[in-house]
């Protein structure tokens, strides 16, 4: 969850921007000049140190083939296009894909139905119910991955209800849930949208508080039901959350170390490499510093791309 | 906006490229670390000053742990000079962090580095282990140990060969892998050890028939499948064969008696003979299901002996592998367990020298035994507990058989992802045979080829 | 459906979720306490053989070192950068803004090794540096937003005075923004508490330094069968920063909302 929120901003500090623009002549009091520079120069040279510098550094070794151990030799391009050619590689960046529907999609669809429940009848407990559901966010992912694991083992809570199911004469849909082939993508998945709920819906609660009551007054008059008004007047009311929800929630996916080391370790077979795993897999575990470099760089620009393209979608709609 | 972006970019790329032009190529050739003459060697550790040494191990289960400590504090006891700082972590973690830590800039003294091309051939290439010939030559270690056992801690110089060469390790443990049983079992289903596999496969299907659990199986590190993998290998290859495979010198995954051990893994495991979902039952909770009980046989290391021993009394019986015919020599993996090394960059290798020559020297052999565990010397002591009899006994018939193959793991750096991967996918019924030796035999072909 | 009917679905709803949110940890509390016999020796046999009163330790000196200096350091460029006109500023800011994108698994690898060469790996330094850094990306932006709706009345009026800027900022904007800094300062404390990748492969050697998340990956490895020591660990390590939100869950989540969608 490190992740989360610390990549949230773009969008808040693009409208500043604007409104800056937007604000000639408003001169800044105090001194002028470089001592602007001065009070920046700290948060700078840390920031320039300790990310952009590796930042280049990983770009500059994602060139070579090196082992960390030993000399490196001159690769080229040949670490990024392995990452396509490696089938192992290409499935992890697959399961990046299915990864994003779960840790993104399906959080956003449950949080509107969450916030639909909330904002159309008055709610006892609503702060309470607020902050169980954000509860998720804010435990190490460390730890919830030891949960889940707990969740999902054997004789766990989720084969305990499938084994009452199976008693009452359904099929049995007990799993090992983290060592099948089959299950094992989608059991990480749901531990996503587990964590990916609580954020969704409180980004949605406070769009939906802005949303005029005439529209829904409006809708209502019309006699339009819960779906219909979700339609006409919710969903157009919350473009601007939905595109931060699921940019925060998407980067929470591209960013999935943590949980896959602790709960999988990218097993069973290959069933839940992803990327973010292999970027240390590669470097520490089987000496392939350069290619962990090179996916750890397409991972950055993976997350940056997604920033720009989910806000250039849903705000390309005004322009 | 967007012009200043691209400006900002522009001239901040053009800045990095200049500055990264100039900084160099990642890496160095690291320097082959020399090892002193044996006249050079201090032998008196009491002489060597206040040292802390800092070792790790992967000894955290039962008996080990309780070697380790006692070994430790006699040493400590002997020689109050030094203080021994113990790190130790599983098996897999100290697989997942030893490469970072020797490589580092501080890293430990003494290590306990893996043998095999994915670990200790690797650190010895980049020059992080001290050759310990002159200690060797100091402490008498290799009139100590029969060559065999010796040479799997040897590698050529460069780290080209695993099996000769320079000495960069020495062993405690003996280990092998073997079959462990079940008596109360195996009693009320009216079943007698079995001798041969085809025995075995009677046994197999009388428990499945009364539903039992007939093998513990937990196989989500992927590793526990190479070594049954191994062990039907050994059943059906000739030893000498599956040593020429590990060690690089001959012989292919494809033939035809490597795909027949994958497939009868493959039919074990589809007429349900393992764990339910075994791919998802972490390795270390496979002796904690047999000793509950969940579980007629369970292949297993030698490792685990001390724990269940204690578990389960005399209820858990072990015995080598079956043979190919009733009465033929039986094989399988095994040899010593993690070798302790010296790093290249250690302060105090003379002491580190010193220790290794206690926690393998005869006093140690008995420890092993008092503790619990197998050691790969004999000791005076006979172990006293009728489970711990029984290993003591096989691994003295394995010996004299000369029927010790090394593990497979230590084929190729990349091998438990590269072949443990599709034995997962095998047993979950997903791959057939012959496609998983071909996926291990890709990967062998292409380190070979680096090499 | 008439309006109770409904009334009563959303709360069953809302009722479901929470229970799906709270359960896993429940379940761990279950688990660690070994219901029903309510037996709390896994927590005492946990604290000691996981380390975790240092591991604690070693958290709360990171995390404080980290959040306090990248405060003060994001205070500072968050001044700058909105309240005074200065050549490149607009450049600057966007610099920062692109560290708001930068995974850390992009930068884990060189940082490990030029740490190395630097001698500051298995320390403190190499720990607390890269999330400073990883913080005033946010930081800086987080304050810039906030001096920026500050009234120009006020700084004005504040120079008039004769205070200079520095004076201003401590005196007069810094004690009026609490609000803003203290959201800041829960954020990167839970992110600072919570990382695991970076002491992952920082802290590869001296076991002494590792942080609790670190420690519980560690002791997950050693006690993989014994789940009530397991979940008492997680339970020790998750602890500090869910007692924080509980008590500040309206800051929490209102820093999360705002700097999102912040208008």
């Amino acid at each position: 969850m490190t992740t989360v929120a610390r990549r949230k901003t773009p969008k808040a500090g693009r409208a500043a921007s604007d409104r800056r623009a937007a604000r000639p002549g408003s001169g800044p009091p105090g001194e002028p000049g470089r001592i602007g520079w001065l009070y920046a120069l700290p948060a700078l040279l840390v920031y320039g140190a300790f990310l952009l510098w590796p930042l280049a550094r990983g770009a500059q070794f994602s060139l070579y083939h090196w082992d960390g151990l030993g000399e490196a030799t001159w690769a080229g391009l040949s670490n990024y296009t392995a990452t396509w050619t490696d089938p192992s590689l290409r499935g992890a960046f697959g399961h990046l894909l299915v990864l994003i529907v779960f840790y993104s999609v399906l959080p956003c669809c449950i949080a509107f139905v969450l916030v639909a429940a909330m904002s159309r009848t008055k709610i006892r407990g609503l702060t309470f119910f607020r902050t169980v559901l954000f509860l998720p966010q804010v435990v190490a992912m460390v730890a919830v991955a030891v949960a889940w694991r707990w969740v999902y083992s054997a004789d766990g809570p989720v084969n305990t209800v499938l084994g009452w199911l199976h008693a009452i004469g359904l099929p049995d849909w007990r799993h090992g849930w983290f060592g099948d082939f089959t299950f094992a993508l989608p059991a990480v998945g749901v531990v996503g949208t587990w964590v990916g709920i609580g954020l969704a819906m409180v980004l949605f609660l406070a769009g939906v508080q802005k949303i005029p009551r005439e529209l829904y007054e409006a809708a209502r008059i019309d006699g339009a039901g819960a779906v219909r008004e979700f339609f006409a007047v919710t969903l157009p009311g919350l473009r601007r959350e939905l595109a931060v929800a699921l940019t925060l929630t998407s980067i929470m996916a591209i960013r999935n170390f943590d949980l896959i080391y602790m709960a999988t370790s990218g097993g069973p077979g290959d069933a839940t490499k992803v990327p973010a795993y292999e970027v240390y897999n590669r470097t520490f575990n089987t000496g392939e510093v350069g290619l962990g470099c090179a996916i750890g760089v397409t991972l950055a620009v993976l997350a940056f791309a997604v920033t720009a393209g989910i806000r250039r979608l849903v705000e390309g709609k005004d322009a | 906006m967007p012009t200043l972006t691209r400006r900002g970019a522009a001239a901040a790329a053009a800045a990095l490229a200049t500055v990264l032009a100039a900084a160099c190529a990642p890496g160095s050739s690291g320097d082959e670390p020399e090892s002193k003459a044996p006249a050079a060697v201090s032998t008196d550790v009491a002489k060597a000053g206040n040292v802390t040494l800092t070792v790790w191990d992967q000894e955290v289960q039962g008996g080990q742990k309780k070697q380790i400590e006692e070994l430790n504090k006699r040493f400590q006891a002997k020689y109050p000079n030094v203080k021994i700082k113990r790190v130790s972590r599983s098996f897999s973690d100290l697989q997942k962090t030893l490469r970072l830590a020797l490589s580092g800039s501080t890293p430990p003294d003494v290590v306990e580095a893996n043998q095999g091309y994915a670990s200790m051939v690797q650190y010895v290439k980049a020059g992080m282990l001290l050759p310990l010939d002159s200690y060797d030559k100091v402490y008498g270690w290799s009139k100590r140990y029969p060559k065999g056992l010796m040479d799997l801690n040897r590698v050529t110089k460069g780290g080209k060969l695993m099996g000769s060469g320079d000495l960069y390790g020495v062993s405690l443990n003996g280990e092998i892998v073997g079959l462990y049983y079940n008596k109360e079992k195996l009693a009320k289903l009216g079943v007698q050890p079995p001798k041969t596999w085809a025995e075995f496969d009677q046994a197999l299907a009388t428990a499945k028939g009364k539903g039992e659990v007939p093998i513990a199986f937990g196989n989500l590190e992927k590793l526990p499948a190479m070594q049954l993998y191994g062990i039907l290998q050994d059943g059906m290859t000739d030893k000498e064969a599956v040593r020429k495979l590990v060690f690089g010198s001959g012989g292919s995954w494809t033939d035809a008696s490597n795909v027949q051990a994958a497939q009868k893994l493959a039919d074990w495991s589809k007429k349900g003979y393992f764990t339910k979902d075994s791919n998802a039952v972490k390795w270390d909770d496979t002796p904690v299901n047999f000793a509950k009980g969940d579980g007629v046989f369970m292949f297993g290391g030698t490792w685990w002996a001390a724990e269940l021993s204690e578990k389960m009394k005399d209820k858990a019986g072990f015995m080598l592998p079956p043979a190919a015919q009733a009465g033929a020599p039986a094989a399988t993996m095994g040899g010593e367990s993690l070798p302790w090394s010296i790093t290249s960059k250690s302060k105090h290798a003379d002491v580190a020298a010193a220790y290794i020559n206690f926690i393998t020297s005869p006093e140690a052999m008995d420890v092993s035994v008092e503790t619990g565990n197998l050691p790969v010397l004999a000791a005076s002591k006979q172990p006293s507990e009728a489970l711990l009899k029984e290993v003591s006994g096989a691994w003295a018939e394995l010996s004299k058989n000369d029927g010790v193959t090394p593990y497979i793991d230590y084929a190729t750096p990349t091998f438990t992802d590269a072949f443990g991967g599709p034995l997962q996918e095998l047993i979950a019924g997903r791959k057939p045979a012959d496609e998983v030796m071909k996926a291990a035999q890709d990967d062998y072909t292409a380190f070979q080829k680096k090499k | 459906m008439n309006a109770r009917a409904e009334r009563f679905l959303n709360h069953a709803i809302l009722a479901l979720f929470a229970v799906i949110a709270v359960f896993p940890m429940i379940g761990i509390v279950a688990q660690a306490i070994q219901l029903p016999h309510a037996d709390f020796s896994a927590f005492g046999t946990a604290w000691r053989e996981g380390h975790f009163a240092a591991y604690l330790r070693n958290s709360v000196i990171v995390t404080a070192v980290t959040v306090v200096v990248a405060a003060v350091f994001s205070i500072m460029a968050g001044y700058a950068l909105g309240t005074m006109r200065f050549r490149g500023s607009a450049a600057l800011f966007l610099l920062f803004l692109a560290g708001l994108t930068i995974p850390t698994e992009a930068i884990v690898v060189p940082l490990y090794f030029d740490l190395r060469s630097a001698g500051l790996d298995n320390s403190y330094a190499g720990l607390i540096l890269p999330q400073v850094a990883m913080s005033v990306a946010f930081g800086t932006f987080w304050m810039r937003a906030y001096f920026r709706s500050v009234p120009r009345s006020l700084l004005e009026a504040a120079r008039i005075d004769g205070a200079s800027s520095w004076t201003t900022l401590w005196r007069v904007l810094v004690p009026i923004g609490r609000p803003a800094i203290l959201t800041m300062l829960l954020l990167t404390t839970m992110w600072t508490w919570n990382e695991f990748l970076l002491p992952l492969v920082i802290i590869n050697s001296d076991e002494g330094l590792r942080t609790a998340p670190l420690g519980l990956s560690f002791f997950q490895g050693s006690h993989k069968t014994d789940y009530s020591l397991l979940m008492a660990g997680a339970l020790i390590i998750a602890a500090p920063v869910v007692i924080v939100y509980v008590f500040l869950q309206r800051q929490f989540i209102a820093g999360m909302l705002s700097g999102a969608v912040k208008e």
